[in-house]
């Protein structure tokens, strides 16, 4: 079971090397990423982008890439096509984002799982390393969405579930959260949470529990419950994976690491393997573990097919 | 300016003033609450309920007879009314929620006729106190409006530039927050930070600064901000942020006080005189907190009037 951000580091150093498509590694941070996780042999990149800021940054980093695959293009959308052609393609195991805007991405993802008749909801997992928790939690969808119906996500609730069963979590727990409080009558995102409760206990999602809370503090303090103080918070209590409910929501908590001491790895379960989405502000750490990610899930999902 | 909640609590007793904190159906966590607030110098507690109940509670405690005021009430579907009845005709200056459930309280809080409304909503400001220092955030709505219209955000944007005020942050910085920080016309939030922050260039909101849409990472992180070309003074140092709608300003507050380990305290804004809820989320010693800034905002009556 994949616990902890070592446990991912460790597995991926195991694994690796994979081969990753990075999309417009045009930015300091990301190129040095790319470098990192090369060195480490997590990766064997092919950088797509515009040939001139790839290289650019490429020796802003002291990064040698002429002997790395590259495949020039300026244009984002096909940047972003062609990238996603070579993972549903076999040619890479995984993709990752570069600085280029998401919404490009998650175009390209869309229109080949379209293609490839996979019927496929796609949606963002953004897994959260918590001080003291010894497990990784995640909030999803945080990137595609915007306001989801209960059909979306039920697709979001199985896209989570199939990453947390290959990453060894037998049975997750399962928050769907909600701006439910005391007053202000019954919230959609409420009545969504109850759905996906009974379709949970009826056994729709298979193994996995959706609990009762639609709060954090229904989650840490029970119904009702009242804070005494902040030294009373049991942090074990809180669930595998937190089902946002809209974009707003799921984009404002879970990037709470540029000021909370978490960390933040997002990607995208396609059909064909791991398409990382770390933020274009995210810095060479956060990347670099995220490529790390990918190697794991990249191997994980092997031989296990798809959800 | 006021820094930290002990600042909060320092210049409130510094009033020196009592003011007379009216409170319906209190229970034993109710009492020790307004115990600790009166032993602070902050309050006199004026208790609606029945008499014989209020003095059996009140034995319970430290305090003497002396320190507070009841108001016999046998009749528990009255007591509320007449709590906010004493507030209303200026005899307590304060009231804090006791044992009526929240709906029914917010209800009458906001009753045209009866209650205390003198905005035309009410929202929630919670504030927070950095770790790294000395420096209060305030986030909002996170208690009132399930889905702000943009009047509405007009309205809760104001109420959180008066509570500034009381705090003396000097041209408040205000970040609209949404999923992105670029306008996209399919993001209902977005298109209202941005007509906020056209708005806020235009002066219609005074001496501010405000920025929108952000996203959270621009909003926290100058660095993060620049890379994705947005410079502003508004990022890496924001005073106030704006949540889009109650999900997320909801479960926003909560995530930075249970995961966070965040103090937070939280004042209702939109009332004639200072009231306080009872919500399950704010620890018992903010609540004492809360109870000073109730303080401090019934002495500046122009703050609330």
């Amino acid at each position: 079971m994949i616990r902890t951000l070592d446990d991912v580091s460790k597995f991926a150093q195991d694994k690796g090397p994979k081969k990753l498509a990075v999309l417009a590694p045009e930015d300091g941070e990301f190129m040095l990423a790319v470098k990192k996780g090369w060195e480490a042999k997590y990766i064997e990149p092919v950088l797509i982008g515009d040939p001139e800021k790839m290289k650019r940054v490429a020796a802003e980093v002291a990064f040698d890439i002429s002997g790395i695959e590259q495949i020039f293009e300026t244009d984002r959308q096909a940047v972003a096509n062609l990238g996603t052609a070579m993972l549903f393609a076999g040619d890479v195991d995984m993709a990752s984002k570069g600085q280029i805007p998401t919404s490009y991405i998650y175009r390209a993802i869309i229109k080949e799982e379209t293609k490839a008749g996979t019927g496929r909801t796609v949606s963002v997992i953004s897994l959260w390393e918590v001080p003291e928790l010894k497990r990784l939690t995640a909030f999803t969808d945080t990137g595609v969405n915007i306001r989801p119906d209960l059909k979306a996500k039920i697709e979001v609730v199985k896209n989570a579930l199939f990453l947390f069963h290959i990453l060894g979590y037998d049975r997750p727990r399962i928050a769907v959260l909600s701006g439910k409080r005391e007053i202000g009558g019954t919230p959609g995102s409420f009545t969504d949470a109850a759905a996906l409760k009974r379709m949970a206990d009826a056994g729709d999602f298979g193994e996995c529990e959706i609990i009762a809370a639609t709060s954090f503090g229904e989650i840490f303090s029970g119904s009702g419950g009242t804070l005494q103080n902040d030294k009373g918070i049991d942090i074990s209590r809180l669930p595998d994976i937190l089902v946002v409910p809209n974009l707003d929501t799921g984009n404002v908590l879970c990037k709470l690491d540029f000021f909370l001491p978490v960390h933040r790895r997002s990607l995208v379960m396609t059909t064909r393997g791991p398409f990382l989405i770390p933020s274009r502000s995210d810095f060479c750490e956060s990347i670099l573990g995220e490529i790390a990610m990918g190697v794991v899930v990249a191997e994980l999902r092997k031989g296990v097919g798809n959800r | 300016m006021i820094g930290t909640f002990k600042d909060i609590l320092a210049r409130s007793k510094e009033t020196g003033v009592r003011k007379r904190a009216a409170i319906a159906l209190p229970d034993r966590r109710h009492l020790e609450l307004l115990d600790a607030a009166t032993q602070a110098g902050l309050i006199i507690p004026v208790l609606v309920g029945d008499g014989k109940m209020l003095e059996a509670l009140r034995k319970g405690t430290g305090l003497a007879a002396s320190d507070w005021r009841t108001i016999h009430e046998p009749d528990p579907g009255q007591a509320l009314s007449r709590a906010i009845a004493l507030v209303k005709n200026k005899e307590a200056d304060i009231l804090v929620q006791g044992g009526t459930d929240h709906q029914s309280f917010i209800n009458q809080v906001s009753d045209a006729k009866t209650g205390l409304m003198n905005s035309r909503l009410m929202s929630y400001v919670s504030l927070y106190q950095l770790l790294k220092r000395e420096k209060l955030i305030l986030v909002t709505d996170t208690y009132m409006q399930n889905q702000p219209s943009l009047t509405d955000k007009q309205l809760i944007l104001e109420h959180a530039l008066r509570l500034a005020a009381l705090l003396e942050i000097p041209r408040p910085k205000v970040a609209v927050l949404a999923a992105i920080e670029q306008v996209n016309p399919s993001i209902p939030s977005t298109l209202d930070a941005a007509i906020l922050s056209k708005m806020a260039d235009r002066r219609q909101f005074g001496d501010i600064i405000l920025e929108g849409p952000l996203d959270i990472d621009c909003a926290l992180d100058q660095n993060a901000a620049a890379r994705k070309g947005v410079h502003s003074e508004v990022t890496g140092n924001v005073d106030i942020y704006l949540t889009p709608e109650m999900d997320t300003g909801y479960l926003l507050a909560q995530l930075l006080v249970y995961i966070g380990k965040m103090q937070m305290a939280g004042a209702l804004m939109g009332t004639s005189s200072p009231v306080v809820l009872d919500l399950p989320f704010v620890s018992a010693p903010n609540k004492v907190i809360e109870i000073a800034l109730a303080v401090l905002l019934a002495c500046k009556g122009g703050i609330h009037e």
